[in-house]
């Protein structure tokens, strides 16, 4: 056999293998923060333009540079998780507040930011209180709000509904009118991403507190199964039932998925009707599909249900995102100056325009400089008006339930749990 | 696996196999040998990279770590809950099937192929080159596009509805399984094809002459000729299979999730989730060590088989 | 001989042809037609209006990157299997003793760890090692992790060298280097090129490595580059086939013009 390409394979692959470690060498120093950067960490999707621009705005006066660095979405949590108590952990980075950071703090490994606080109130005052809130833990602040408040909605394909003589539902049973109509136009009443697992799970966050208030999720989260066995939560599965059973999300959703857009074009494309998803929602669409986003996306809140107990206005979703500080940081004074450009103006109007909005006190001045001023004014009102605000429950359990939750969850959907199984796996999560 | 019949290796020299009747040792010592210093840096690396992270998951299979507190023991913790775990029991069962109907499909199909690609026909050498394709793309880059083609709305199964129905491949145990089964022999066909071509290919003339003068049919020579010969390869192949379905996770990950529910959820996946997701790492490594230990098992089936060790003490004395 | 043509065959043949050739051809007529082509033309048309557009937006993207990445992650693993691997494989062939006896065994028994089962412990000792996110961080194990099959492959082949030659080497009182060299590697090309071939492409297409121990662009590789591609624009069907065309690429072009070499090569991982 011919093999003259074999020698020269060899010695190029050598010749290749030493410039690489020659090259890799180089790299790691200068990303080691050599001379004062520290680094902000991210979970990656369509809003990182604001981080980006924020980042470069900081960057342009401050000697102290900050750099950027994002994880795409799926894997956010987990990266975080697997390099916070590493040398690679960054300086500032972003969450959820509350069950998300809670092993960090009880790790020691986050900076209370109390003192940051004391020097310039601003960095608490400039937000809205109960969102602030989110992210302390123990009577210490752990972490400044960013980004923004993210409401689940039930957004819906306005020419679908149109077309069908449908409005937007008010109530559960103009919902299951809704899903009537749709499905016998053979239209997908409700796209879902079941294969995600965590689209699902708003169902059931809604429903539990439309039906029993949020004083049921929150015994749960304190330890008490015998919650999950009430009255209550039967009856918020037996709804749940009604509407999977009536046909309303079809029968493929378990291999639909929201994260690889497949959901979103559905409905985009008009062949589902409604949509359950975070108010990100508007700014996904945005990116895949910007003329729909444009004209055709209508929103509306969750319906009400009659016979609940909670409060009809109730809202769930993401409180607000935050940003947290490692106490290893080499460089907290330059980070404090950083954190002041998430309630400056121009952080404010940059998430407006992306759809997002942000929960500073001075959000209102910029309410019709937003993409669509009609979406973040009823987002707004929405969220001041909700007497409680129910975080996802797989952000407020603890990382190491999240798995079992979701499974849970995905099972009684698609008829592999009965209300009873589904109960029982959810008294088996780990609540602390 | 490396036997004297090899056409490569007759045209070299005829290698005698074993030392029988040779002057062995005595004659050895005046041949200057290797030390084993010719064997230390890829021992070492290999035992810096491989052993001690194995003796590492052992360890850790009897503590609690989350990547964020600090490391502690807790005995046989990971190991009583491990036994009642149904997922996991279930993990091996599904590990165990897809493997097993991964050689049941993949087998015969390359041989079938690898039997006709021998041919020396100018259409076959041309189907073959298109046939080894998928050998060259990587497991995730298969599953990915396996995902975007499976898609229920947007992919083949929206323009074929008389095969698909609604499409929900991911939705239930059997077609999740199925679609896992599918792709894998999708994906490993081509490589078995290709060791089945080898081997026939070795496969003397003689053999289907003197079956040609009997008067032995096309189908009774690739019984009575083709398939014995080929008896060594398909050990090879199959143990090649096995190992490489006991350890899918690529696949698996890109394509469901482990879904629906924990309906595909493998052993090695299992391990990754409890890991990297549920920050778990000493149960994870639990797990983990079940299919090494698993592995093992395989793999001195391999070496029994192979004859590897054999060949060594019947080399010794060269 | 003369033989009539086999239908049977030939008509099997021809329907694993359409299963392994549809795939294909809707990957590739999708990576050639715009997003809204292909969305409402659906999967099995064949693009009315080319563009390469696919492709350019996937390197503006980032993929020209992943993939130099990728190729200095092949380069250096081929590196160190064929500095490791000769020397090992001749001194297990040739030395006497138990020693290299439990070197080889061990080898043997490395086949059964699979890089899953060890992913734990080694991102402990990866991120102590401060090589997390570094390439040579992913270089490292996935070396390791090919050294087993090289070691069993290029073990096998030398073995096959006739003892005669080594005892004429020796009467022209060669050392153990210079019978290594003039004798052992020349002898052993066909050996080596298959652990070539395969730790090539074991590095190229490895994925669980670098999903966990890497993070940011400047060390992605490609497999993960197709990965988050998905969890990230997954809808953009073109857009994502077209990286999964260029992942393979490369590869592609050695298999065109060196076919014989790669499919040797691939034979040789199964013992032939």
């Amino acid at each position: 056999m011919k093999k003259r390409w074999l020698p020269r394979a060899v010695a190029g692959s050598v010749v290749l293998a030493l410039g690489l470690t020659l090259a890799a060498c180089g790299g790691g120093s200068s990303s080691s923060s050599g001379s004062g950067s520290f680094t902000v960490l991210v979970y990656g999707d369509a809003s990182n333009k604001v981080e980006k621009q924020i980042v470069d705005t900081f960057n342009k006066t401050s000697k102290v540079k900050a750099k950027l660095q994002t994880i795409p979405g799926a894997d956010y949590q987990t990266k975080l998780q697997t390099i916070i108590n590493t040398k690679q952990a960054p300086d500032v980075f972003f969450n959820w507040g509350g069950g998300s950071i809670a092993p960090f703090v009880k790790a020691g490994l986050l900076l209370p930011l109390d003192d940051m606080i004391a020097k310039d109130p601003a960095l608490k005052s400039d937000f809205l209180p109960s969102v602030f809130n989110g992210a302390v833990l123990d009577g210490k602040s752990y972490g400044i709000p960013m980004r923004g408040t993210q409401p689940v909605l039930l957004f819906n394909n306005k020419k679908v509904l149109a077309d069908n003589g449908l409005t937007a539902p008010k109530t559960w049973d103009d919902l299951l009118n809704a899903v009537k109509v749709l499905k016998d136009k053979h239209i997908t009443p409700i796209a879902l991403g079941g294969g995600d697992q965590w689209p699902t799970l708003m169902w059931y966050e809604y429903m539990y507190d439309r039906m029993a208030g949020p004083s049921l999720f929150d015994k749960a989260l304190g330890g008490d199964k015998t919650a999950w066995d009430s009255p209550d939560s039967h009856a918020a599965l037996d709804k749940l039932k009604q509407l999977i059973d009536a046909g309303a999300f079809g029968t493929n959703f378990d291999s639909v998925k929201y994260t690889d857009g497949g959901s979103v074009a559905l409905v985009a494309q008009g062949k589902a009707g409604f949509e359950l998803m975070g108010s990100w929602y508007y700014s996904q669409q945005q990116q895949d599909n910007p003329d729909f986003a444009k004209t055709g996306l209508g929103y509306s809140t969750f319906p009400t249900v009659s016979d609940g107990k909670g409060d009809q206005s109730d809202i769930v979703g993401n409180t607000n995102n935050y940003y947290s500080v490692l106490k290893k940081t080499k460089y907290p004074d330059a980070i404090a100056q950083f954190l002041k450009l998430q309630y400056s103006d121009e952080f404010v109007k940059a998430q407006m325009a992306i759809g997002n909005l942000p929960t500073t006190t001075n959000t209102t001045n910029f309410l019709d400089t937003a993409a669509d001023p009609a979406y973040s004014k009823f987002q707004y009102d929405l969220v001041k008006a909700a007497p409680s605000f129910q975080l996802s429950w797989d952000q407020a359990y603890p990382q190491s339930a999240s798995n079992a939750m979701h499974t849970a969850v995905q099972q009684f959907f698609d008829g592999k749990l009965d209300a009873d199984g589904f109960i029982k796996a959810m008294q088996a999560l780990p609540t602390s | 696996m490396t036997t004297t019949d090899s056409p490569r290796v007759e045209k070299r020299r005829p290698v005698p196999r074993a030392g029988a009747g040779r002057p062995g040792r005595r004659s050895g010592a005046s041949v200057a040998r290797p030390g084993l210093a010719w064997a230390a840096p890829a021992t070492l690396f290999f035992t810096l990279f491989a052993v001690v992270p194995l003796i590492m998951v052992a360890v850790l299979s009897f503590a609690e770590w989350d990547g964020v507190d600090a490391l502690s023991f807790t005995g046989v913790d990971n190991w009583k809950t491990l036994f009642h775990d149904h997922v996991m029991l279930q993990s091996i069962w599904l590990t165990l099937l897809t493997t097993v109907l991964g050689v049941v499909v993949q087998t015969p199909l390359s041989i079938l192929l690898g039997v006709w690609a021998a041919g020396k026909q100018r259409n076959r050498a041309v189907l073959s080159a298109i046939y080894f394709i998928p050998l060259l793309l990587s497991a995730t880059a298969i599953s990915i596009l396996w995902r975007a083609l499976l898609d229920p709305n947007f992919g083949v199964p929206s323009q074929a509805r008389w095969l698909f129905g609604d499409g929900n491949l991911f939705g239930h145990q059997s077609t999740a399984i199925g679609v896992l089964i599918f792709v894998g022999a999708w994906q490993y066909t081509p490589f078995h094809t290709l060791i089945y071509q080898g081997a026939t290919r070795a496969i003397p003339q003689v053999l289907y002459q003197a079956a040609a003068i009997d008067g032995a049919g096309r189908v009774r020579q690739f019984w009575s000729i083709t398939l014995p010969q080929l008896r060594t390869t398909m050990v090879t192949s199959m143990i090649l299979m096995v190992v490489g379905g006991m350890t899918v996770f690529d696949t698996v990950l890109i394509l469901t999730q482990g879904g629906p529910g924990t309906d595909t959820t493998t052993t090695p996946y299992y391990s990754y989730v409890k890991g990297f997701k549920d920050f778990q790492f000493g149960y994870a490594s639990a797990i983990a060590l079940i299919l090494v230990v698993v592995a093992t098992i395989i793999s001195l089936v391999i070496v029994k088989f192979s004859g590897y060790d054999k060949m060594r003490s019947s080399s010794e004395g060269l | 001989m003369k033989r009539r043509p086999n239908y049977l065959a030939g008509l099997g043949s021809l329907v694993w042809l359409v299963l392994i050739g549809l795939p294909l051809y809707v990957m590739l007529a999708a990576t050639l037609q715009s997003r809204s082509d292909y969305s409402s033309n659906g999967p099995l048309s064949w693009p009315k209006h080319f563009t390469l557009s696919n492709y350019t937006q996937d390197f503006s993207n980032g993929f020209g990157h992943y993939f130099l990445n990728t190729v200095l992650v092949t380069a250096a693993v081929v590196a160190i299997v064929l500095l490791l691997i000769p020397p090992l494989s001749y001194a297990i062939v040739r030395s006497q003793g138990r020693t290299t006896t439990g070197v080889f065994r061990l080898f043997l028994l490395g086949l059964a760890i699979p890089s899953q089962a060890v992913i734990v412990p080694m991102f402990y000792l990866i991120t102590k090692a401060g090589l997390y996110d570094n390439l040579i961080g992913v270089i490292l194990p996935t070396a390791a992790f090919s050294l087993p099959v090289c070691a069993l492959v290029l073990t096998g082949v030398m073995r096959e060298i006739n003892s005669e030659l080594y005892e004429a080497m020796a009467m022209d009182g060669a050392s153990p280097a210079r019978t290594f060299f003039q004798l052992v590697v020349p002898l052993s090309k066909s050996g080596l090129s298959t652990i070539v071939v395969f730790s090539a492409l074991q590095a190229w297409n490895g994925f669980l490595f670098p999903l966990v121990l890497t993070q940011n662009e400047p060390s992605k590789v490609i497999t993960l580059g197709l990965f988050n591609f998905q969890t990230e624009h997954g809808i953009d069907v073109p857009g994502l086939l077209a990286a999964v065309v260029l992942s393979m690429l490369p590869i592609f072009i050695v298999y065109l013009f060196a076919r014989r070499a790669l499919v040797q090569g691939l034979m040789g991982v199964g013992g032939k």
